[in-house]
């Protein structure tokens, strides 16, 4: 066992390689928030009447909420007048192209292994880069625009496709969904969006990469996809931060549209700086992730590996709302030291002949605590709706935690649901039955975790936009799938 | 008029009144109860379970001497083999039991064991339930009026079951009990609880239960609620189970209009703990069962397996928790809730929880809802069944697997009946089985 602990220790103790911090001018707002903050945030951005006010709207909304204090999470209050709700990387104007970005910036983002160049030649993955609060480049903006795709930052739409952000926005998570979503609501200063006409292929995978580089700043970012009858489109996210002492906030919203036969894929690599071994610093990720299958034989499925934030709190969920539409949810959360994850999502049952499909595996170490929380709600109308949920947790130490809490609600007798979950440490019998057969502890145990959550397990180093790319490529097998 | 006026009218009728010990509990209690009242769906623990009809009325306890029971409702439940203490309306009832041949000093009515040895109660009372600090838990602590004090010496295997018969028989009635159960070393007992109801009007019937196992004690505790289509049931058992001792708990709940049972027990090292359960809920029935298992101590095992049906406008919920502490190293947990799921009104709520904080564990659980199996239904069909018999013979099956681990033999029978007789046209004959 001695030399399998080594390994386990090996792969528990990597150091965070995306923590540097680039010194860039920034402009940023005070820290604080009220009225005239969101003001200036919506002025700053150029944004029309409509959006201030749905803005201040939520705001209105948000000073009567509570915090959450349900998940299975503990951490200091967070002063929410103490971040700064607006940072943006100093530039006389908006770049044009990418030779117009700060070298310095784009410096950053190849230290994270995302070539911004490069990935145009090589992966063919079209990149939406958001840096504290702003988006600062979108690769292959004309290839998508020949397709019909569109694909920009969430100011960028709001300048030039009001009708559709009108329309969408807010329509999946309503401004005063939770707490977080509210406060994103109110100060979110940039995203993604992405629209996919009727029956486009979207021709590349999409992604962004979300960094949040200055002190003292919150991240709150919204991303917006619809995807129209019979299209399909492949999201890819990544995020890092630099390392600190101090914690830092990050609340972002993700709405998902799919109507008639569209399928979104969505997927996730969470990498947010983690914090110290002693639990200093690192990310709060309190993330509303929610999709819609609002059309018939529509499809939206998460993806999602979540390795860093000090705190995760994150729950993508599915509204099967057309008839024959899929929801599919495979997580794999990995947890060390003293991190907390409180993450699952929600399968909300509502047309016939639904099918959702749950695989969640959770790894937890050092003093961590991993929890799954799901929901599985069948109303009456969903007939002969479907779920299988999956989540396994695995123990790396004797003093973590992983728990499970999976709320199951039926209101439809031709409904069939199943829900499964184990917790375990990898078993003598496994490393013996390996070690028998000639492997090393060592591999046996790199073989046995790898096993646990196949193909999702190999993406953790995060290299990422190639791997990311191969992460997308890999079909989900086994297990998973 | 509220509970605490009503009782303080009744003051002289609740036991114990000149112990301090118990009046200082009774008066937090009653506290408690005044502040927070029943508890709310917005408390996590009961999401799926509005006490609100409760509260909305207010039901009375019983006045004086135990009111006269139907001989025959009684000696229908009652078990030939066992030893009997009956409870009318909340108050012993000494022509009704049998307890001829009992060790001496080993049952005793709570409200007698307060008078003749107090220590004895002291030593059990509100030390386990002192744990559950909900609505409920308090209100019996405040307002009990009697129960059973079981209390099994060292050494000492009890022959025959005890069965504690609980009969409501008044309109609007109230019956508050607690009780308790200690079995010291190396001791076996089996108690058997069976709640039931005369009448057709509404009454609430709460009681709690506390289980004291000693090291390598044995319980077999049974618990079988047929309450009226109208009445409002809570049950609370707390056990907490030294090392080595074992605790086989099986609850069967087919009757009541709200009814909630929680389970919860603490185990100790090598401790063994199988729950067993079954829920009908049938007719307009709320039937809520919590289970919580706390593993405290490495290498216990418990084994919780639970059905539920949910037909007409029922709604059947279940919430089973398992806590491995960290020092609960080689903890074997395993839980099942399989659930049926009869018709378009019905509703099955489940949530099936794991919190484990030691690594070296095996813990699983499973939940499954669903409805019969078509091509199982169609089989009987084709052998001449006609389709609702057929549905009724599966769901029968489906039932009987949990009934049939009940033992003794004529409390199967019991429970079968009871499950026939909520499925008229299963076309099963008793006989048969």
């Amino acid at each position: 066992m001695a030399a399998s602990a080594k390994s386990l220790e090996k792969f528990i103790h990597k150091d965070y390689k995306p923590g540097f911090f680039t010194d860039l001018e920034a402009d940023t707002l005070p820290p604080g928030l009220n009225e005239d903050v969101i003001r200036a945030i919506s002025m700053k951005k150029n944004e029309p009447e409509f959006m201030l006010e749905w803005r201040l709207e939520a705001y209105r909304r948000w000073l009567t909420m509570e915090e959450p204090q349900w998940a299975y999470v503990h951490y200091g209050p967070v002063d929410y007048q103490g971040i700064s709700y607006y940072s943006a990387p100093k530039a006389k104007e908006a770049p044009k192209s990418l030779d117009e970005v700060d070298p310095k910036l784009l410096d950053t983002y190849n230290k994270l292994g995302i070539p911004l160049y490069e990935q145009e030649r090589l992966a063919g993955v079209a990149v939406d880069a958001v840096f504290d609060s702003v988006s600062v480049a979108t690769t292959f903006k004309d290839k998508l625009a020949a397709a019909g795709v569109i694909f920009c930052s969430m100011s960028e739409a709001i300048q030039n496709h009001p009708e559709l952000v009108k329309q969408y926005l807010g329509s999946v998570v309503p401004p005063a969904d939770n707490f977080f979503a509210a406060l994103n609501s109110a100060v979110f200063s940039d995203g993604s969006f992405v629209y996919i006409p009727k029956g486009v292929r979207c021709p590349m995978e999409l992604s962004t990469y979300f960094r949040i580089n200055a002190a003292k700043t919150g991240q709150f970012e919204r991303t917006l996809i619809i995807a129209e009858e019979g299209s399909y489109v492949s999201y890819l996210e990544g995020c890092t931060a630099p390392m600190r002492d101090e914690n830092q906030l990050h609340a972002a919203v993700v709405e998902l549209v799919a109507l008639d036969n569209a399928e979104i894929k969505y997927s996730t690599v969470q990498n947010w700086y983690p914090g110290d071994e002693e639990g200093r610093g690192g990310i709060y990720n309190f993330v509303t992730k929610r999709g819609d299958c609002r059309g018939r034989k529509s499809k939206i499925s998460w993806t999602q590996v979540e390795t860093g934030s000090a705190i995760t709190w994150k729950y993508p969920s599915c509204i099967l709302r057309g008839d024959e539409s899929v929801g599919e949810f495979y997580s794999v959360a990995v947890t060390n030291h003293c991190q907390q994850a409180d993450t699952g999502t929600k399968m909300i049952h509502i047309g016939k002949n639904t099918t959702s499909t749950i695989i969640s595996k959770g790894i937890s170490a050092g003093r961590a605590q991993n929890s799954y929380r799901g929901l599985v709600k069948i109303l009456k109308s969903a007939e002969n709706a479907r779920n299988y949920t999956q989540c396994d947790s695995l123990l790396i130490g004797d003093q973590c935690g992983a728990h499970t809490f999976p709320y199951i609600e039926v209101k439809q007798p031709s409904a069939r649901l199943e829900h499964e979950a184990t917790t375990s440490k990898i078993s003598q019998d496994q490393l013996f039955f390996c070690q028998q057969r000639g492997l090393s502890a060592e591999d046996a145990v790199s073989m046995i975790v790898n096993g646990f959550c196949k193909q999702v397990f190999k993406e953790l180093p995060m290299e990422f936009a190639v791997e990311a790319q191969a992460l997308l490529g890999i079909s989900l097998e086994g297990s998973v799938g | 008029m509220n509970y605490a006026e009503q009782f303080r009218q009744l003051a002289p009728l609740l036991p114990g009144r000149h112990l301090d010990w118990l009046e200082a509990l009774r008066r937090a209690g009653e506290a408690r109860f005044a502040t927070g009242g029943f508890p709310s769906p917005r408390e996590e623990e009961w999401k799926y379970t509005n006490v609100a009809p409760i509260e909305k009325k207010l039901f009375k306890p019983a006045a004086g001497e135990s009111a006269r029971v139907d001989k025959a409702t009684l000696e229908r439940y009652r078990l030939p083999e066992a030893w009997s203490l009956v409870f009318v309306d909340g108050v012993y009832a000494k022509d009704r039991s049998i307890t001829a041949g009992l060790p001496e000093g080993v049952v005793l009515p709570l409200a007698e064991a307060l008078e003749r040895s107090p220590e004895q109660a002291e030593a059990f009372f509100h030390k386990i339930a002192a744990r559950e600090e909900h609505g409920f838990v308090a209100f019996t602590t405040a307002y009990f009026r009697d129960g059973a004090l079981i209390h099994v010496p060292a050494g000492l295997r009890l022959e025959k079951p005890l069965q504690i018969i609980h009969v409501a028989t008044r309109p609007d009635g109230l019956s508050v009990l607690r009780h308790l159960i200690a079995v010291e070393r190396n001791a076996e007992a089996r108690v058997i609880e069976t709640y039931i109801g005369t009448g057709s009007a509404s009454y609430l019937t709460a009681a709690v239960t506390e289980i004291h196992l000693d090291e390598n004690a044995g319980l077999e505790h049974i618990k079988l609620q047929i309450e009226t289509d109208k009445a409002y049931h809570f049950g609370g058992i707390y056990a907490e189970q030294a090392r080595s001792a074992r605790l086989r708990q099986h609850h069967a709940a087919f009757g009541g209009l709200l009814a909630r049972t929680e389970i919860h027990s603490e185990l100790g090292h090598g401790a063994e703990c199988e729950l067993d359960g079954l829920f009908l809920a049938t007719g307009r029935r709320h039937l809520d069962t919590h289970t919580l298992l706390r593993h405290r101590a490495p290498q216990a095992i418990s084994r919780e397996s639970y059905r539920g049906i949910a037909a007409g406008r029922g709604r059947g919920v279940f919430s089973g928790r398992i806590v491995v502490h960290q020092d609960a190293q080689k903890t074997d947990a395993e839980m099942s809730s399989r659930n049926l799921l009869l018709s378009e009104d019905a509703e099955i709520d489940s949530k099936p929880q794991l919190e484990i904080h030691a690594d070296d564990v095996k813990c699983a659980h499973g939940v499954t809802v669903g409805q019969l199996d078509s091509s199982a239904v169609f089989y009987l069909q084709s052998r001449g069944v006609d389709e609702l018999s057929a549905r009724n013979m599966l769901t029968f099956a489906f039932a009987n697997e949990m009934v049939e681990k009940i033992r003794p033999d004529s409390l199967k029978h019991q429970v079968q009946s009871a499950l026939l007789a909520a499925l008229p046209q299963a076309d099963i004959r008793e006989d048969w089985l």
